[in-house]
C-alpha cells in the first residue's frame, strides 16, 4: 500500500549530490527555492471528537512558486498547529501558514508573512507532463540527514494512481525510480529547470518506486484557488465500464472492433443524471477519443478516461460524444464537486461534529471514526455499519441517510450505567424519529415526551432507554467530569 | 453408591487414563480392555461412510472421501449415530467388535438439524450378541462421565469432566439448543462417540476442539426418537423472533411495566407462519411455555439450571406445536400461542447448509451460474484464502426470502471463451437480478429465462453493488459456445438444476 513520506528529524548528515544539479538546464539553482517544512500537528480523536491527540512533529519539503507562495503536499501540513519553514542553507526558521489546501489532490500552498523570507529567492516554474523514460531529479529533505538531497531517476510510467492522503480518489500520477523517501514529500521533481511534479508517495516494500503529482494536477489546483477558494476535483457521477464483448457492441449498433465505453451506472445524485443514461456509450471526452476499455490517449499515455474529466473545474462542463439509440450525440456534462462521499475519505483539518447527552456520544459515521475501532475495524464495525458506509447510498438511495449517526461511546455515569454496551452502533431512531443527521439527534432528545428516551439502533443492535429527567440533570456534571467544554459541535 | 466406592472407581479410572498417557494408543486400549472390560463392547459399533464430495468452485466435479464414526446399538435393529458425515453417502457399512467383517448398512432415518440418525443392518449375523444401550432420561452435571470408542481394533475409554450446559447452535443447523460441554484427554473426537454414565448413554459427541467436546444430550435424543416412533416428530422447531436482554430498568419504565424488571425485549418480531401479530417488536417476553424469563433471557430448566429461552423451542416441542407465551404489550399482560416454525435452511435467503443434494449449476457460453448458498460462500472463501466471504454477498445472509425472491443466483465464474470476451475480468461472483427482463430467484428460473432472448440477445442484469450491472451476450451462438466450452474444459453437462435433480433421485 502506498504511504506518505513524512519524516521525523534526524541528526545524520549525508553529502550533497552536486552532480545531479550540474546536469540541469533552465533554472540553474532550483535548490535555492526548495524549502524545508516543519509541522507541529495535532489531530482530533474521532471517537471522542472534543479531544485532540498529542502534538506530533514531522517534516517535509516545499518549493517557492510565483506569487510568494510555497507549494507542498497537503499531508505535510495537515492538522497544523504551527508550521515553520527554512530556506536553503539558512538556519533561520520562519513562521508559515496554510493559504489553500486540497486534501483530495494532496497539494497545499503556504505563505510566509516575513518578507525577508523571500529575499533572493526565485520562484520555480511549472512545466509539462514529463515523457516516459525521460530523466527527472527530485529535490527534498528526506530522512537520513538535514541537508538537501537530490536523486535522479527516469519516468517509469504515467497513469491514474490512488492518492492515499484522501484514500478514495485517483488522479494522474507519475511513477519514477528516483529515490523518494520520507521527508521528500512536497519537494519538486525537476526536469530542465522546470517543476514537472511534486513528490508525494511511495509503496513500502517496493524498491525504486516513488510517485509524484504531475503538472495537470498541479495546474488544476492552482487554477482552482485562483478565485480565492478551493473547490476540488469534480466527478461525473457515472460508472464507465469497458465495452468489448462483440454481442454487446452489436446489440447497441456499434462495430465490434470500434471504440467507446459503456455507462453502467449513473449515480443517484450525479450532476449528469439528466444528461447521461445507463447504456450510453462514451465515444469521446473533452476531445479525447475513448477506447473500448474506457481509456484515452493522454499525451502519449493510455489512461482511464477519468484523466480527461479531471481537467474540468467545479461548475464547468465537459463535452462528451455519446452513442445512444443507434445515433451519435454531443452533450455537455456538468461537473460538480460534492462532499457526499466525505465519510468515505480521510478527513483533515475538519473538526468532527458531535453531541453528548447523558454520557452518550453521538457523532457522524466516517471512515476516520471506524479506524478508531482498531486494525480490524472492518470486522469490528459490523455488517450494518459497513453497508451503511459503502453501499446504501447507491443501492437504496430512497432510504439513504445523508449523515448516518453512530453512538461512538458511553461516558460512564450512574445515569447510563444500566445501558448494555451499545457503543459503536448505528442509530436508527430516537423517540420514534428517524435519525438522518446529527441535528435529528439533538431535536429528538430535546423534545418533551415520555419520561424515558427510547433509542433504537439499526437492525439487530437493539434498543436502549435512558431517563430524560436524570440525563438532563446529569449532563453538566458529565461534561465537567470528562473535561468537555461544550456538549455539542454542530 | 457410597462416596467411598465412588472415590475408588474414580481412582481406578484415573489410573487407567494415566497408563494411557504413557503408552502407545493401542497398548492403552488393550490394557483398558483387559483390566476394565467395558459393557460397551457389545453395543459400540463403527460406521464407515464413503461419500461423494462436491467442489462448489467447480460444481460439476466430484471426488470421494471416507468418514469413520462411532455409533451405538439402541434397539434390536437400530443403531444410533450422529448425522454428521452421512450426507452424500455412496457406501455405508457397519462393523462390530472394533474389527472383522464390515456389514452393509442403510440410513433408516436422519435429521441433520438435530444431528441424529438411525442406521440399520440387514444381516442377522451382525446383531448376534449385540446389546442395546439405554438412553438416560436425565443427565446431571455431577455424574462420572466417560467417552468410549473403538480405536485400532481396541476399546478406548477416556474420562470426561463436565464443564457446562450451554444453549448454542447445532453443529449442522441454525437453531440453538442445550448441549453439554466437557473436557477430555481424548483426541480427534466429535464423530458420534458415546458419552456414558455407567452403562447408559448420556449423549453423543458432536464436536471436539482441543480438549473440549460438545455433546448432544441423551434426553433430547430420547425425546426425538420416542416422538418419531409415535409419529409425533414434525421437525425441529425454533423461535423466529429476536430479543435482547432487558437489564436496563429504563426499558421497563418506558414500557410502563410495573414492579421489578423481568423478561426480555423483542427487537425483531415473528414473521413466519403468518405470526406477525403474535410476537411483536417491543414486546416484553415474560414467560415461555410456563417458564418465567429473567432479564437476561434465561429460564430455570428442571434438568440443567439456567438456560437461554431458545432451548424451550425444542425442549419438549416440535415444529407446529403451539407454545404459550406471556408478553407485556401496550402496558398490558397478554397471553399468546406461538406456533413453532420448522427449522429449514430455506427460511434464509442464503441456505446455510445443503445435504444429500448435488450442487446446482448452469453454464451458458462459459458463464457459470450457481445458487448462492452457504457451501458456495465457504468454498469461495477457501479458494481465495479469504478470512470472510465477499462482504456484499455475505450481507445477503441478513435477508429472508420474500414472495418475489425465494433465493439468489450468482454468476460464479467465467470460463474464458471468445463468446464471453470482455467479461472475463469482472469482479465475480455477481448476484443476478434479471435475465431477459425476468426476475431470477432460482437456477430453474434462470434456465427458463435464457429460453426467451430479447431481439437475439441475452441480457443479464445484476443486483446493485460496486461491480458491473449488466452483461449482454449473443443468443443465437450460445449453444455452440456452450458446447465448445464444455469440450475445452472437460465438463460433462451444461447444467444440474432442480428439475434434473428430482429426476436423478
Amino acid at each position: 500500500m502506498p504511504d506518505h513520506f513524512l519524516r521525523v528529524r534526524s541528526t545524520i548528515i549525508l553529502p550533497l549530490m552536486w552532480s545531479a544539479i550540474a546536469a540541469l538546464g533552465g533554472n540553474p539553482a532550483p535548490e535555492k527555492s526548495v524549502i524545508q517544512i516543519y509541522n507541529f500537528s495535532q489531530a482530533v480523536a474521532w471517537d471522542a471528537p472534543w479531544r485532540f491527540h498529542g502534538v506530533g512533529r514531522s517534516s517535509g519539503t516545499g518549493f517557492l512558486i510565483k506569487g510568494k507562495r510555497i507549494m507542498t503536499n497537503a499531508h505535510v501540513v495537515s492538522w497544523a498547529r504551527q508550521i515553520t519553514v527554512r530556506r536553503y542553507q539558512d538556519p533561520r526558521p520562519y513562521n508559515a501558514k496554510v493559504q489553500f489546501i486540497g486534501h483530495d489532490c494532496d497539494l497545499a500552498v503556504l505563505e510566509v508573512e516575513d518578507e525577508a523570507f523571500y529575499e533572493g529567492l526565485e520562484p520555480l516554474e511549472v512545466g509539462e507532463l514529463p515523457k516516459v523514460r525521460s530523466t527527472v531529479v527530485t529535490y527534498g529533505y528526506p530522512a537520513g540527514g538535514e541537508q538537501i538531497s537530490y536523486t535522479r531517476g527516469v519516468v517509469s510510467r504515467v497513469e491514474l494512481q490512488n492518492y492515499v492522503h484522501i484514500g478514495n480518489m485517483s488522479f494522474l500520477g507519475v511513477q519514477t525510480d528516483a529515490a523518494i523517501n520520507p521527508g521528500n514529500s512536497g519537494g519538486p521533481v525537476i526536469q530542465e529547470g522546470l517543476v514537472v511534479g511534486v513528490a508525494f508517495q511511495g509503496v513500502p516494500g517496493l524498491e525504486n518506486t516513488g510517485f509524484f503529482i504531475p503538472p495537470p494536477v498541479i495546474n488544476h489546483f492552482l487554477k482552482d484557488i485562483g478565485d480565492g477558494s478551493y473547490q476540488g476535483f469534480p466527478r461525473a457521477g457515472v460508472k464507465v465500464v469497458p465495452l468489448q464483448n462483440p454481442a454487446y457492441r452489436k446489440s447497441l449498433g456499434l462495430p465490434v472492433n470500434g471504440g467507446g465505453a459503456r455507462i453502467d451506472l449513473v449515480m443517484p445524485n450525479s450532476s449528469a443524471k439528466e444528461i447521461l443514461q445507463e447504456d450510453d456509450v462514451i465515444l469521446s471526452v473533452a476531445g479525447y477519443e475513448v477506447g473500448s476499455d474506457a481509456s484515452i490517449v493522454y499525451d502519449g499515455n493510455r489512461l482511464n478516461l477519468t484523466a480527461a474529466i479531471q481537467h474540468a473545474q467545479h461548475g464547468e462542463t465537459v463535452e462528451m460524444k455519446i452513442w445512444r439509440g443507434g445515433a451519435e450525440k454531443t452533450v455537455q456534462v456538468p461537473m460538480r464537486c460534492t462532499d457526499e462521499e466525505r465519510m468515505l475519505s480521510n478527513q483533515y483539518d475538519v473538526l468532527p461534529r458531535y453531541f453528548v447527552y447523558g454520557g452518550l456520544v453521538f457523532t457522524p459515521l466516517s471512515i476516520d471514526y471506524l479506524r478508531t475501532l482498531g486494525r480490524n475495524w472492518a470486522d469490528s464495525a459490523g455488517s450494518e455499519m459497513f453497508y451503511e458506509l459503502y453501499y446504501r447510498r447507491n443501492e437504496k438511495p430512497e432510504v439513504n441517510r445523508p449523515e448516518p449517526i453512530v453512538l461512538a461511546g458511553v461516558l460512564a455515569h450512574p445515569v447510563n450505567a444500566n445501558l448494555k454496551n451499545q457503543a459503536h452502533s448505528l442509530v436508527g431512531k430516537i423517540n420514534g424519529k428517524t435519525i438522518t443527521r446529527l441535528e435529528d439527534v439533538v431535536e429528538a432528545l430535546s423534545q418533551p415526551g415520555p419520561k424515558e428516551h427510547l433509542i433504537e439502533f439499526l437492525q439487530s443492535d437493539g434498543v436502549e432507554c435512558i431517563s430524560k429527567q436524570e440525563a438532563d440533570q446529569a449532563n453538566a456534571k458529565i461534561l465537567k467530569t470528562y473535561g468537555i467544554s461544550k456538549d455539542r459541535r454542530l | 453408591m457410597t462416596r467411598t466406592v465412588r472415590r475408588l472407581l474414580v481412582l481406578l479410572l484415573l489410573a487407567t487414563i494415566s497408563t494411557g498417557q504413557s503408552a502407545a494408543p493401542g497398548a492403552t486400549a488393550r490394557a483398558s480392555r483387559e483390566e476394565t472390560p467395558s459393557a460397551m463392547r457389545a453395543s459400540l459399533v463403527e460406521l464407515e461412510v464413503a461419500r461423494t464430495l462436491y467442489d462448489y468452485q467447480t460444481p460439476w466435479t466430484r471426488s470421494s472421501g471416507n468418514v469413520r464414526k462411532s455409533a451405538l446399538v439402541i434397539g434390536s435393529d437400530e443403531i444410533l449415530a450422529t448425522a454428521d458425515g452421512l450426507s452424500n453417502a455412496t457406501v455405508l457399512r457397519a462393523q462390530r467388535d472394533g474389527r472383522g467383517k464390515w456389514y452393509d448398512a442403510t440410513v433408516l432415518w436422519v435429521d441433520y438439524h438435530a444431528n441424529v440418525a438411525l442406521v440399520q443392518v440387514a444381516d442377522p449375523a451382525f446383531w448376534k450378541g449385540l446389546k442395546p444401550v439405554e438412553l438416560m432420561a436425565k443427565v446431571s452435571p455431577g455424574e462420572e462421565f466417560r467417552i468410549e470408542r473403538w480405536k485400532s481394533g481396541n476399546m478406548e475409554s477416556r474420562k470426561a469432566e463436565f464443564s457446562q450446559v450451554v444453549v448454542k447452535q447445532s453443529k449442522l443447523s441454525t437453531y440453538d439448543f442445550a448441549q453439554i460441554e466437557l473436557t477430555t484427554e481424548m483426541t480427534g473426537g466429535g464423530w458420534g462417540e458415546p458419552l456414558l454414565v455407567g452403562n447408559k448413554l448420556a449423549g453423543l459427541l458432536s464436536s471436539h476442539t482441543r480438549n473440549t467436546c460438545t455433546v448432544t444430550p441423551a434426553p433430547f435424543i430420547r425425546f426425538l426418537l420416542e416422538s418419531r416412533r409415535k409419529s409425533r416428530f414434525t421437525g425441529i422447531g425454533f423461535f423466529d423472533f429476536t430479543w435482547q436482554p432487558a437489564e436496563n430498568p429504563s426499558i421497563h419504565r418506558r414500557l410502563e411495566f410495573p414492579g421489578d424488571p423481568k423478561g426480555v425485549l423483542v427487537i425483531e418480531g415473528a414473521k413466519l407462519n403468518g405470526q406477525t401479530n403474535v410476537i411483536q417488536k417491543h414486546d416484553l417476553i415474560l414467560q415461555v411455555d410456563g417458564f418465567d424469563i429473567d432479564t437476561q433471557g434465561n429460564y430455570l430448566d428442571p434438568m440443567y439450571g439456567r438456560l437461554l429461552l431458545e432451548n424451550l423451542s425444542s425442549r419438549q416441542h416440535f415444529a407446529g406445536d403451539e407454545v404459550p407465551i406471556k408478553v407485556w404489550r401496550g402496558a398490558k399482560l397478554q397471553e399468546v400461542k406461538y406456533k413453532l416454525p420448522k427449522v429449514d435452511f430455506g427460511t434464509k435467503l442464503i441456505p446455510e447448509h445443503i445435504f444429500d443434494l448435488e450442487p446446482e449449476y448452469f453454464i451458458l457460453g462459459g458463464l457459470v451460474f450457481q445458487p448462492l448458498t452457504g457451501p458456495f460462500l465457504r468454498r469461495w472463501q477457501d479458494y481465495w484464502n479469504e478470512s470472510t466471504p465477499p462482504f456484499r454477498l455475505n450481507y445477503y445472509k441478513n435477508d429472508s426470502p420474500t414472495a418475489e425472491r425465494k433465493g439468489l443466483v450468482v454468476l460464479s465464474s467465467v470460463l474464458p471463451d471468445p463468446y464471453n470476451l470482455g467479461y472475463q475480468d469482472q469482479h465475480i461472483p455477481l448476484v443476478v437480478q434479471k435475465v431477459n427482463s425476468r426476475t431470477i430467484s432460482t437456477l430453474q428460473e434462470l434456465v427458463e429465462a435464457f429460453e426467451h432472448p430479447q431481439q437475439g440477445y441475452h441480457v443479464i442484469q445484476f443486483m446493485k453493488s460496486d461491480a458491473i450491472r449488466k452483461l449482454v451476450v449473443d443468443a443465437s451462438s450460445s449453444q455452440a459456445a456452450t458446447s465448445r466450452v464444455l469440450k475445452r474444459y472437460g465438463i460433462e453437462s451444461d447444467r444440474f438444476t432442480a428439475e434434473k435433480k428430482t429426476a436423478a433421485r
